[in-house]
This record gives structure tokens, C-alpha cells and sequence, in this order.
């Protein structure tokens, strides 16, 4: 005889829709918070850039000393904090605004300016082409976890070093047309790069609403500013440029050796920048950011596999949640020379980790040799790592439908669940491998024995093979062009 | 108004079982020839549905209802077939042996059976080896599949095979065994003619055996 099911609605219920992930408390990122602001009141940074210190000696709070070191009252950097907008959504040249950059929006994307690549033909390591650059927008193009697109590698072959960034831009845009992050030179650099994707976003007012890219620049830790980062910030500032300013400080060596010593310091280099953005023109959206990582100590290497990579990324990612900062982290590199069984491990631990501690930009998927090496390849393993990511990040459902009593009634003991609706119409939120081998043994025997570095090598040949982004228009091609064109008729002189 | 078998191919591909089914009754009311129907409506959507799942663009649920499918419109067309041509589709017993308990694996190998138009005989679960010998004896299928999913019950397999040697009916059918610790070797040692390594390569294997 059946039983009667019970009654499903519960009262007093709390529900978690996804996991929670969080490395601080509050009373941790406040400490860490009081403490970076002390830096700035008695240590301060040195900024190597003239209108800069102008800007902080106008200001009549900021102190500039002879030595061009900046001290900052805490006054000023909360004044400064309160300028910045929370959230922003960024709009590849597809058109779609598919980058929601808010609290807890997780997007991930790749690293830039690699200068070695393995030629996969020859397989010999060599300097990074314009046509690399081309073939990794294309990868990311295609692939659909990748949600933005940084240049991964480094155009080494453009005609002058001094412009090098419009035509790595220009690859970039010809490969992929989803929103990006974008490295340059200097701010004349960045003005170019920001007049090209005004002429896919229909001009300067269309891009502050639906901005294209994000400016990546960076100063030199410990507590250093130098001439181009600071133009880059300034023009950002001027004209609503979205724009990271992101520490990549080396704990033990360019920062304290304990994680929280070097959060403290990467968040006083981003509080300056803060402040000077705010007194150029308040407005502009100032993300924060930071590879903040350990120097192996046995190598020296700037290490991109370490866990402490992991750990410290989630750290900062939960005080820029508490100070209202848009967050650029980091996942899914590696220090291995190639992708082998280290790059997958490293890669894996770093994007749950930063996937789970709500970061908005996870960048440099895909570095491999600690950024210095390109590998289209481990760009098309990771596509499927944050697949995994992502379906941790689902969470459990625990309402009635999923709770599914009614069907382990229906089914009973002994019977089977293969054929029922429930199962046809729930299977579906599943993670589908596209490289993960789930076959039995003989069937990967007869196929092949293939690994999976053989299975990313097929892939990714398939997609360059195959893959055509949508293309840019002629007119628009031309007026590209002609930006290029000047930039290098300005610099040949 | 004549009934559209591409049409039925399709919605057998689509899962659409009462469809499947009911349109199989039209097309018999309306005097197509049974095995017409089978091959052109039923078999041509198996067929894409095989292929689609090697391809990764079916999956199993949707695989599973497509053959509940076809075993709804074999059940009204079974009946209509020749003596001949329903032996031509096939006939497939399957069991899990004596000690094990485990009954999902071998029924997704009997859906998938049902699905590429076998009779199926299920006979269950943790049974006697005699059951098979007089499984055979009675059905007289093409082919014997025996499921194990412990070390333990393996060796049971083996006494099957034995026990349908002294009842002098080992010729009669192809033996295939299956289940995670089988092995190809294992199916030779004990003298089985076929492995089956999952679910849709034993249907493959198992027709290949038989010539169909």
C-alpha cells in the first residue's frame, strides 16, 4: 500500500542558491583596510609623472614631497572611494553587452602580451606574431567560457616597437568579437586603442555607456608609479575609460613575504590610484586588481601555479567586494613550460578559487612557462575546466521538484531511473564534457588510446581550422586603418 | 490520406512514443506492408538516432525514448510479421547472474536492444543458471546476454555457458557477457562469443555476431 507524501512547505526555510565561498571577515578586511590607508599617510608612493603630482599638490590635502613621494590623508581616499560607480557592462563588437561587471558576476578571460610561443608546427619555441595573436582571438572567439579576451600574446613582429599595441589591438579585433581588456603602450597608446573601439561602439558617449574594453595598467610594486601607467590613468580618467590599476606585487620580494603584509600594500598602490583618478575627473570606472603572488625561492620565478596565487587573489576579491571595487583576478595559469599534468592542476586550482570567491574578471587563462609562454592549447583545456567551474558554482536546489520524493516513490526499490521524465528533463543541467574522456576502456583503446593533450590538440586544430569570427566591415576596416596609419606616420619621425 | 513513414522516423527520433505508436496502427490500417513500415519508418529514424548518438548529439534519455519508441510500434508489428520476417528482427535474452543484484546495466543493454528492434526476454536478476538453459530452450533467441557486475559472480557466467553445453543447445545461441570487470579476455577464457563493453557497442557486436 502507498503512502501519502508528505507536506513540502516548510516554513522558517534559508535557502542557498550557490555555494559561499569567503577567506576574510569583515573585521579582517578592516584591519587590512586601516592599515593600507596608514601606508599612505606615513609611507606614501612615488609618482613619476608631472600632472600627477600637480593634481596632488592642487588638491591641498595630498602631500608631494621633493623626492615625488605622495602621502595621502585617509580623508581624501574615502572622499575618492565614494566617486566610483559599482558596476559597469562592457560590449563586445558583436554587440552584446555580455560582461556584466556587478558584485559577484563572475567573467572569465585570458592573460596578454606573452612574448614566446610554441609554433605548433615546428614545435619550436619562438618570438610571438601578430598572426598568433590573431589565432588566440580566434580560439577565444569560439569558446564558450571565455567571456573576454585579453592578447594573450605580444605582437614582436609590428613595424615599430613605440606602436606596437594598435596593431595588436587590430589582431585582436579581427579574431574575436567579445569585450576585452586592453594593454598600451603609453596614454597616447591608449588613445588610439580607445578611438578604434569608439568606431564599432558609435562614438565616445556610446562607449562610456557600453564600453568596449577595459584599460589594464599597472604600477611597479613596492609603491611605485612610473611616467606611462600614470598617463594611461589620467587619460582613462578624462574620458570615462573603464581601467584597472593592477599590482602584481611578488610576495618575499616586491612585497611582504605574509599574504596579508602584501594585500595591504597592493591595496595602498590602488588607494593612490584612486585618489589621483578622482581629483583628474570623478566618474570613471576604476576596477581593482592584482596578481598577487609568491617569488619561488628556489627559482626567483613570479609564480602564476601557486596556491598562495589562489588564496591571496580570493583575499583581495573579498575587500574590493566591502569597498564597492569591480574586481580583476586571476585563474586558470601556470608556471609548467608546457601543458602537461602540472598546467592542468595549477590551472584548476586557481579558477574554482576564483570562481568561488566571486572575482568579476578572471584573467591570464591560459599563460603558461609564469607568463611568459603562449599555448593555444591550454586556452581549449581551460574552456573545459571552468565548464566544471562553473557547474560547482551551480549549487544544490532543495525545493520539491528537486528533492524529487515523488519519483523515488514512482521508481521504488530495485527499479531504475533512466527512462523517467524526471530524469530526460533534469540530465540537461549536467556539465557536458566536451575533452574529459568518460568512455570505458575498450572503447578508448579502439579509438586510439588518446590522451587528452591528443584530444586539445585535435580541438584546437579544429577550431583554427574551422572557426571564422564575424567580420569587421570595410569602411570600418579603413577607418582602423587610418588610426594605425598616423600613429606609425607620428612615430617615424 | 497516406501516412508519412519519414514522418514516423522523425518522431521516433523526437521520443515521441504514443506518436510513434499510434501512427504504426494508421499505417497498418491503411495496408502498408509491415515490413515496409518497419524498415522506412521505424529502423530509418533507429538508424540516425545511432548515428546521432556516436556523433555526441543524443544522449541516453533521448536515445532510451527513442527505443521505447520503436519497441511500441515493433509491439503492433510484431504480430503482422512472417514467421521469417520476425525472426529476421531478432530475438535477445539478457540476465543478471546467480548472487548479484545489479539490474541497471544489463537493462540499458535490453533498451538498446529493444531499440535497434529485437525481441527482448528480461529475465532479471540474481538467477539460477538453470533459468538461462531454459530461457534458450523456450525463446530460442539469437543471442544470450549475461550481465555480472562483481568479481564474485563472474565465474557464474562461465557455469552458464557449461550448462548449456550438457543441454547440448550451446550452438544454438551467441553468448554475450558484460559488466565493469569483464573483460575481453575473461569472455574468451570462459568461452562466451561476444563482449560487450557498454551498452551500444553490444548491440553493434551482438548483430555483427548473428549477421544482422
Amino acid at each position: 500500500m502507498k503512502s501519502v507524501m508528505p507536506d513540502m512547505q516548510p516554513m522558517n526555510q534559508t535557502v542557498q542558491e550557490t555555494p559561499q565561498f569567503r577567506v576574510l571577515t569583515e573585521d579582517q578586511i578592516e584591519q587590512i583596510y586601516f592599515a593600507a590607508l596608514d601606508v599612505l599617510e606615513r609611507v606614501g608612493s612615488r609618482v613619476h609623472q608631472d600632472e600627477a603630482l600637480q593634481l596632488f599638490r592642487d588638491s591641498g590635502e595630498a602631500v608631494v614631497s621633493d623626492d615625488k613621494r605622495v602621502r595621502v590623508p585617509a580623508s581624501l581616499v574615502e572622499r575618492a572611494l565614494k566617486s566610483y560607480p559599482r558596476k559597469i557592462t562592457l560590449q563586445g563588437r558583436n554587440g552584446k553587452r555580455s560582461v556584466a561587471l556587478q558584485k559577484d558576476h563572475v567573467y572569465f578571460g585570458t592573460g596578454s602580451d606573452l612574448p614566446f610561443t610554441y609554433d605548433r608546427k615546428t614545435g619550436e619555441r619562438r618570438r610571438t606574431t601578430y598572426k598568433d595573436v590573431a589565432d588566440a582571438a580566434r580560439i577565444v572567439d569560439y569558446l564558450p567560457n571565455f567571456d573576454f579576451f585579453m592578447s594573450h600574446g605580444i605582437v614582436s613582429d609590428a613595424p615599430n616597437p613605440q606602436t606596437y599595441d594598435r596593431h595588436q589591438f587590430m589582431a585582436m579585433l579581427e579574431g574575436c568579437t567579445k569585450p576585452m581588456v586592453v594593454t598600451s603602450v603609453d596614454g597616447e597608446g591608449l588613445e588610439d586603442l580607445w578611438k578604434m573601439a569608439c568606431l564599432f561602439q558609435g562614438g565616445e558617449e556610446e562607449f562610456r555607456l557600453s564600453p568596449l574594453f577595459v584599460a589594464y595598467i599597472e604600477p611597479i610594486s613596492p609603491l611605485t608609479n612610473d611616467r606611462t601607467a600614470v598617463e594611461k590613468l589620467l587619460f582613462a580618467a578624462e574620458k570615462g575609460i573603464p581601467a584597472m590599476y593592477t599590482p602584481c606585487p611578488s610576495s618575499g620580494a616586491t612585497a611582504p613575504a605574509t599574504i596579508a603584509g602584501m594585500l595591504v600594500q597592493s591595496l595602498a598602490e590602488t588607494l593612490l590610484a584612486i585618489v589621483l583618478c578622482y581629483l583628474k575627473k570623478p566618474g570613471m570606472p576604476l576596477i581593482m586588481g592584482g596578481v598577487t603572488t609568491v617569488m619561488d625561492m628556489r627559482t626567483t620565478t613570479y609564480s602564476y601555479g601557486a596556491p598562495e596565487l589562489s588564496l591571496a587573489s580570493a583575499a583581495n576579491t573579498d575587500i574590493s567586494k566591502w569597498l564597492n571595487l569591480i574586481m580583476f583576478s586571476t585563474g586558470g595559469c601556470s608556471d609548467s613550460k608546457c601543458l602537461d599534468e602540472q598546467a592542468a592542476i595549477e590551472s584548476t586550482l586557481s579558477l574554482l578559487t576564483a570562481y568561488l570567491s566571486g572575482a568579476n574578471l578572471v584573467h591570464d587563462v591560459g599563460y603558461i612557462d609564469s607568463g611568459v609562454n603562449a599555448s593555444l592549447e591550454s586556452l581549449v583545456m581551460n574552456d573545459d575546466i571552468i565548464g566544471m567551474v562553473r557547474q560547482v558554482g551551480k549549487g544544490v536546489k532543495t525545493d520539491e521538484e528537486y528533492l524529487a520524493l515523488k519519483i523515488i516513490d514512482e521508481v521504488g526499490p530495485g527499479g531504475e531511473y533512466v527512462t523517467h521524465d524526471h530524469t530526460y528533463e533534469h540530465w540537461k543541467e549536467w556539465f557536458l564534457p566536451k575533452l574529459m574522456d568518460r568512455s570505458d576502456w575498450e572503447t578508448w583503446n579502439n579509438e586510439g588510446s588518446k590522451t587528452m593533450s591528443d584530444r586539445v590538440n585535435a580541438e584546437t586544430q579544429r577550431i583554427l581550422d574551422t572557426h571564422e569570427p564575424q567580420p569587421i566591415d570595410d569602411a570600418t576596416k579603413k577607418a582602423l586603418k587610418e588610426i594605425i596609419d598616423a600613429a606609425e606616420k607620428r612615430h617615424s619621425k | 490520406m497516406a501516412v508519412d513513414l519519414g514522418k514516423m522516423a522523425d518522431l521516433l527520433i523526437a521520443g515521441k512514443v504514443e506518436d510513434v505508436s499510434n501512427m504504426t496502427q494508421e499505417a497498418i490500417d491503411e495496408g502498408l506492408k509491415p515490413q515496409e513500415i518497419l524498415d522506412k519508418g521505424l529502423i530509418a529514424g533507429m538508424d540516425v538516432v545511432g548515428q546521432r548518438f556516436k556523433a555526441c548529439e543524443m544522449f541516453i534519455p533521448e536515445v532510451l525514448r527513442s527505443a521505447k519508441a520503436m519497441s511500441a510500434g515493433m509491439d503492433k508489428l510484431r504480430p503482422l510479421l512472417s514467421e521469417s520476417e520476425a525472426k529476421a528482427a531478432g530475438t535477445f535474452v539478457i540476465g543478471t547472474v546467480k548472487g548479484d543484484l545489479h539490474d541497471i546495466g544489463k537493462n540499458l543493454v535490453g533498451m538498446m536492444f529493444e531499440g535497434a528492434g529485437f525481441k527482448v526476454v528480461n529475465l532479471g536478476i540474481d538467477l539460477d543458471t538453470q533459468v538461462f538453459v531454459d530461457a534458450v530452450k523456450e525463446h530460442k533467441p539469437d543471442l544470450l546476454g549475461m550481465s555480472a557486475l562483481l568479481t564474485t559472480t563472474m565465474p557464474r557466467m562461465g557455469e552458464v555457458i557449461n550448462a548449456l553445453k550438457e543441454a547440448g543447445i550451446r550452438d544454438q545461441v551467441k553468448v554475450m557477457v558484460g559488466g565493469a570487470p569483464v573483460t575481453e579476455e575473461f569472455a574468451k577464457e570462459i568461452g562466451a562469443d561476444i563482449y560487450g563493453a557498454n551498452a551500444a557497442s553490444s548491440v553493434d557486436k551482438g548483430r555483427e555476431a548473428i549477421g544482422k
